[in-house]
């Protein structure tokens, strides 16, 4: 069924479930047992049914609450109304023809057409009435009362410390204090340019230039926490600070350009939502504000259009999660997306994960699965938008793409380059083409009915469905004039909110009582009301985003404390539950989330607060004893040495080349590929790719004389790479932020550093040193090239070996050679330029020199 | 003057190791080589099998074609069936093959010709009726969660006896599929590492099976010198900090990349291999090309040490076109596997390498249309031989007609707590702390199905 009706799309997820009263009269119960359930087991079970093990359309038969949920259509069967029921639609062959290979007789399909006119009586009803919580309101308030996550951060007072001058900020004693209860000592500063370094890359993601070295190292030498202080400031201002902090956030809420899972549907507007987060972050948007744009920004107020844009916008954040849009069933799709939506909000904003009790009570935490189903009630009241609009034609969902959406349409105009305007011809061939392939469809199904070829017919019909899908989402974006339609992501308010039912075990089909729509109790001191007529959900995102919330402050800046410390003081960032881990510095969190809130939620203040701080300065000295008592480094006794990110090294290697494109392009290579499946890591169709690569390199070498041998293979490689390394994006020069996330196809440049699972919510990252690393950095295109424009760079500007050694180190590290490293690059240079022809020697061996920097180990760790 | 290989060996087993052993003495320097988390480790109690080899049939090859013998759906050939449809026999013949006798169709004349190294069983279950979820579960236990693969399981429980080569292979994965060879919440070091696709194993040639395996500009000579390079940058920084496990890391990985460059294209490279043995595993050419390579790979991947070798062989899911197109997949890979089993043997690897065959689930007895099945989750069968289970031997069944699994059920759990007991891993006692909790591969299930073991 390729087309969808709205209307039958609505009434089922409006619907609650309305069923015939539970007594079953002696007539009507004959009635079933006679003329309904026999035909159901010998006609629908084979195909529909759970101990068949089938579910063919989504539709399971062989439960009352199954037929009337129904399949992709819809509900089969309607109580009362035989016109919306679509299993009689299918067995008196109007839409769908049931049981396939003949139609019923007369007798039967009138007792189906009664039997729902009298109300569809069944007995076979599950019996749940109400799940009992085993989690008792005594609990949730014991836990509230007693778990230090659940109570609400107070002010602090910091500690008295013995060594009065150590300390630069509040920070340093609160750390400091628990360091001499422990009788440990903080390790000595670090050295001038490795606090630089580490400043430059938390702050912006990049290496600080010799020029800032410079200049730093001078004011340093007068006045370290002036210096510090100065530079910090400089570094908040610049606009790559957006880029480097807003990526963490795109980690945490799983941010990806597709659907992932088996059908990989691109999401061609959620960069509207990556340059929402960087621009944000850049503003020091006060993260209450950001919060509640991001939960419930199609409910706020705005002043004017951009504003409303903007909180659109920022709305993407519920739709953008991995999504199974293969799924038959309309009412577990809808199921998931609320549990997906839950589970998204929970834990990236409260550090708390409820969506564990969609299935049963979370006893650890103290959430009953009330709890969760309170929640699903404020959430499965706002129709999600991830697809593409339907055009003046309806809706075509391609092939094993079941679950369509559409878009929202953005008040203000903003379109992107790759947005297509149409003529009026252009518009009509459109039109033309989708009729004409609707007919040979028609065409298609009244042939099928006798014929016996069905395998033919089906690829057929699969093929014009996909055609047309992808005729009709070009049509879909543009006004009848043919000028595009600026879109985002997002979700918008249905009207007339109800609460959900509690399932048992979380099966659609297990539905127990009502529940009220409300938020996680163990975390409310005092239970917020909800009106009737609204959803709840902006009240959930000011809860959130308030004071009254024990997390929201404490989950942001514990974060914030990781990426720049090296651990979080609550080191499961995601998990601040009972079975998450606890606080190392409890005070100092608490301390952190006051100052935090005081300041207006300003994230700059906090990133301000850590970079100043004496804690922040401390060098990675090892000492064994600190070490015995404390391996892990939790009291913080020294830095912890980190490992770069994903970003940060290609980030570090195009700046250092001098080659990074520091502009921010307009949309992201997924926009351009439009809305389309991700096939063998390919946007779109790899046939037209390959084409338009081909049209590059013919272009190129016809400027040259004739075209050689191995000049033809390499063009032929080119094309290869360019259709099967498309999401790699070797060539491109923007910095990493921008580079397309399609889900399980992340750029190789990224992945191979332990880039965030862009299907998962990732606050902390893995940190490994593996082979493959190594493969990249040893072989890459990109690394090679890198190294080649870094190597021109050192030997345009200096002249003398010695200097280019020196400029070289003090690119790539931040510093001059030690002279080991000196004398290991004399022995390097009278190895290798002896390899290579006279007249390339220096150029080769400098490009090798520069790789072997971005190789080692000092290149990518933070000291 | 000292190898390059033997510096390598300084800097990673000694210099590192022996600046920490200078700090705490020699039980920490112990301490920290099993550090070294893909060393080889001992398993739970003594093991049956040393490494496996998966070979997945992904979309659910149908059991009563292959190896579920039901002559009873041939006599009731036409007749309704349990849940609607009629029943449809087999169009192919079922015969008793081997010394054993076990009942294996003409579908796989080849593998039939093992069939006294195979336990069928034959009472296969899983939860999940449709391909994904199947698909998922099969491979992690929960289509629920994500969760670590089997293979990542059976690395973080073993190791790896390789030191040039990744502990675990995923051969020609389903695009998409990662996440049923990655490690979820294990250490990212136990994830598999996906190698070649499908095309261009049928197109022959070396191909860039790894990516990033061959440096385009330098020789190998250039390159030794530029490594010997960054390795002694390396090591004066270790030098400097005096205790640096990540240091000591991204040494090691030189290391094996190094190693890698050659021992992988090598491991790719086919081409020393007879006529006979590529013949073996029809390997020459013809339908049976791509996936006979693969199957020749997987040999030389657990031959050269790799702990899990994983290959796909795709498209059985035939809801019409059963007797065309089943044919056409099992064409495609009987001959291939055959060769496998053969060549293990004869290499006497098959002891103690465990040869797993199966797909997510089976398909139905009844038809659909008239040359078709349908999912079918609650009963099918998958195969092992060799690594310590029985020849000859057929465990569990299903119904008359093959609808569902009656006799000796094994769940998709139980079927992972019993490969991992054949690994010498007691699947209750393999834990990994995440999030607070112990998790284990069969969550709070499985039972190991002791009968089948030798």
């Amino acid at each position: 069924m390729a087309f969808y009706r709205t209307t039958a799309i609505l009434l089922l997820l409006c619907a609650a479930l309305p069923c015939r009263a539970d007594q079953l009269t002696a007539d009507e119960l004959r009635f079933f047992e006679t003329k309904i359930r026999p035909v159901l087991i010998r006609e629908c079970y084979g195909c529909h049914s759970n101990e068949a093990g089938n579910v063919r359309g989504g539709l399971r038969l062989d439960t009352k609450e199954l037929m009337l949920i129904g399949g992709s259509a819809g509900p089969a069967v309607v109580p009362g109304d035989v016109e919306q029921s679509w299993l009689y639609n299918a067995i008196t062959h109007q839409d769908f023809v049931m049981p396939p290979k003949r139609k019923l007789s007369p007798t039967v399909i009138d007792d189906f057409r009664q039997w729902i006119e009298m109300g569809a009586p069944d007995p076979r009803a599950s019996n749940i009435v109400e799940i009992r919580s085993t989690i008792s309101e005594a609990d949730v308030q014991q836990a509230r009362e007693t778990f230090w996550a659940y109570k609400k951060p107070v002010d602090q007072t910091p500690p008295d410390v013995k060594d009065i001058h150590w300390p630069r900020t509040d920070i340093d004693r609160f750390v400091l204090a628990k360091l001499e209860q422990a009788d440990l000592q903080p390790t000595a500063d670090a050295e001038e340019y490795k606090v630089l370094r580490r400043i430059c890359f938390d702050l912006i993601g990049l290496p600080p230039t010799p020029e800032q070295i410079t200049f730093f190292t001078e004011k340093w030498e007068n006045d370290p926490d002036q210096a510090v202080s100065y530079v910090v400031d400089k570094l908040l201002e610049k606009k790559q600070f957006g880029e480097r902090w807003g990526r963490h956030w795109l980690d945490v809420v799983r941010f990806a350009e597709s659907t992932g899972r088996e059908v990989n549907m691109t999401y061609p507007h959620a960069w509207r939502y990556r340059d929402y987060v960087i621009d944000s972050f850049n503003d020091d948007k006060p993260f209450d504000q950001f919060v509640q744009q991001q939960i419930a920004g199609d409910l706020l107020p705005a002043k004017t259009d951009e504003k409303w844009a903007e909180n659109l916008v920022a709305t993407t954040f519920l739709a953008i999660g991995p999504k199974n849009i293969n799924e038959q069933n309309r009412v577990q799709f809808a199921a998931d997306l609320v549990d997906e939506q839950i589970d998204a909000t929970t834990r990236v904003f409260l550090g708390t994960s409820v969506a564990c009790a969609r299935c049963h009570d979370h006893k650890f935490d103290a959430i009953p699965q009330t709890d969760y189903y309170a929640m699903a009630g404020i959430f499965r009241n706002m129709t999600t938008y991830f697809g593409n609009p339907p055009s003046d034609f309806g809706n075509f969902s391609a092939a094993q793409a079941k679950q369509n959406s559409s878009l929202m349409i953005l008040p203000i105009d903003d379109p992107n380059p790759y947005d297509k305007h149409y003529t009026k011809l252009e518009l009509q061939s459109l039109r033309d083409e989708i009729t004409e392939k609707m007919g040979e469809v028609k065409q298609l199904r009244r042939a099928n009915m006798g014929d016996g070829n069905a395998a033919n017919a089906q690829r057929n019909r699969i093929r014009l469905n996909n055609e047309l899908a992808t005729l009709s989402n070009k049509l879909a974006v543009v006004d009848k004039n043919g000028i595009p339609r600026s879109y985002c992501m997002g979700v918008q308010e249905r009207r007339s909110p109800t609460n959900a039912k509690l399932l048992l075990r979380g099966e659609i089909d297990q539905a127990a009582q009502v529940v009220e729509r409300g938020f996680p109790q163990v975390l409310c001191s005092v239970l917020p009301t909800i009106d009737n007529q609204s959803s709840g959900r902006l009240e959930l995102a000011s809860w959130i985003a308030s004071e009254q919330n024990p997390l929201a402050a404490r989950v942001m800046v514990n974060r914030i404390w990781q990426y720049m410390i090296g651990q979080g003081i609550v080191t499961s960032t995601e998990n601040f539950g009972t079975t998450g881990q606890p606080p190392s510095h409890e005070e100092l969190l608490d301390h952190l989330a006051r100052r935090f809130v005081q300041s207006g939620w300003s994230i700059k203040s906090v990133v301000r607060d850590i970079a100043t701080s004496r804690v922040y300065r401390m060098s990675t000295t090892f000492d064994s004893q600190s070490h015995q008592y404390d391996p892990d480094n939790a009291l913080l006794w020294r830095a912890n040495p980190r490992r770069l990110d994903a970003e940060a090294i290609r980030d570090a290697m195009l700046s250092i080349s001098g080659e990074i494109n520091s502009d921010r392009p307009r949309g992201s290579e997924v926009a351009q590929a439009g809305y389309t499946r991700v096939q063998g890591g390919v946007l779109g169709n790899p046939r037209d790719i390959a084409r338009r690569a081909f049209g590059t390199v013919a272009r190129n070498s016809r400027s040259t004389r004739g075209m050689q041998r191995g000049r033809m293979d390499r063009s032929l490689q080119d094309v290869a790479r360019a259709v099967t390394g498309q999401l790699d994006q070797e060539n491109s020069k923007f910095r990493s932020i921008y580079l397309p996330i399609v889900r399980d196809e992340e750029p190789r440049s990224l992945d191979v550093f332990d880039f965030a699972d862009s299907s998962a919510i990732i606050g902390t990252r893995e940190s490994s040193n593996t082979a493959n690393q190594a493969l990249y950095m040893m072989n890459n295109r990109f690394v090679i090239q890198q190294s080649n424009v870094f190597a021109d760079r050192v030997l345009q500007q200096q002249t003398t070996p010695t200097k280019q050694l020196e400029f070289a180190f003090l690119l790539a590290y931040g510093r001059p050679p030690t002279s080991g490293e000196r004398s290991a690059a004399t022995a390097f240079i009278r190895q290798f330029a002896p390899t290579t022809s006279y007249r390339s020697r220096g150029q080769k061996t400098m490009s090798a020199f520069c790789q072997s920097l971005f190789a080692s180990a000092e290149f990518r760790y933070i000291d | 003057m000292l190898s390059r290989r033997q510096i390598l060996q300084r800097a990673s087993a000694g210099f590192g190791y022996l600046a920490f052993a200078g700090l705490y003495g020699t039980q920490a320097a112990e301490q920290s080589a099993t550090n070294n988390p893909l060393a080889s480790k001992s398993p739970h109690f003594s093991a049956r099998a040393k490494r496996v080899i998966f070979l997945c049939m992904q979309g659910g090859p149908s059991h009563v074609d292959t190896f579920d013998y039901k002559p009873q759906l041939a006599k009731d050939h036409g007749k309704g069936g349990k849940y609607g449809g009629s029943l449809l026999k087999s169009p192919w013949k079922f015969r008793q093959r081997g010394d054993s006798g076990l009942w294996i169709s003409d579908l796989f004349p080849s593998v039939a010709e093992h069939a006294d190294d195979l336990t069928l069983i034959r009472s296969m279950q899983c939860d999940q009726p449709v391909h994904p979820g199947a698909m998922t579960q099969m491979h992690t236990g929960t289509a629920q969660f994500i969760r670590p693969s089997l293979g990542a399981w059976t690395l973080y429980g073993l190791g790896t006896e390789n030191d040039s080569l990744p502990g675990f292979v995923s051969l020609n994965p389903p695009s998409g599929s990662s996440r049923n060879y990655g490690s979820s919440f294990l250490p990212a070091i136990y994830s598999g590492s996906k190698v070649g696709r499908a095309s261009r194993f049928a197109r022959g040639g070396r191909g860039e099976s790894v990516p990033d395996i061959k440096n385009p500009v330098l020789s190998e000579k250039q390159q030794r010198i530029q490594l010997d390079l960054i390795q002694q940058f390396n090591r004066e920084k270790l030098g400097r900090e005096s205790y640096q496990p990540g240091i000591e890391g991204v040494i090691e990985s030189y290391e094996l990349a190094f190693r890698m460059q050659d021992a992988m294209p090598q491991l790719m490279d086919t081409s020393n291999e007879s006529q006979a043995t590529l013949e073996m595993y029809g390997a020459t050419g013809g339908s049976t090309e791509s996936f006979g390579k693969q199957c020749l790979l997987a040999r030389r991947f657990v031959e050269a040490g790799v702990r899990f070798v994983e290959v796909t062989h795709g498209n059985w899911d035939q809801h019409a076109n059963l007797s065309v197109d089943h044919k056409v997949r099992a064409e495609a890979c009987d001959k291939p596997i055959a060769g496998l089993l053969q060549d293990l043997k004869q290499r006497d690897m098959l002891r103690d390498t465990l040869v797993i065959w199966g797909g997510e689930f089976g398909r139905t007895p009844a038809a659909q249309g008239s040359d078709g099945r349908n999912h079918n989750n609650k009963g099918y069968t998958t195969w092992m031989a060799g690594g310590g289970v029985k020849g000859g031997f057929s465990y569990g069944a299903t119904d008359e007609h093959g609808y569902e699994a009656i006799e000796n059920k094994c769940h998709i759990h139980d079927w992972h707590a019993t490969i991992l007991h054949l690994l010498g891993l007691d699947h209750e006692q393999l834990t990994y702390r995440y999030a607070g909790r112990d998790f284990r591969l069969t969550d709070v299930h499985g039972k190991v199905a002791k009968e089948i073991i030798a």
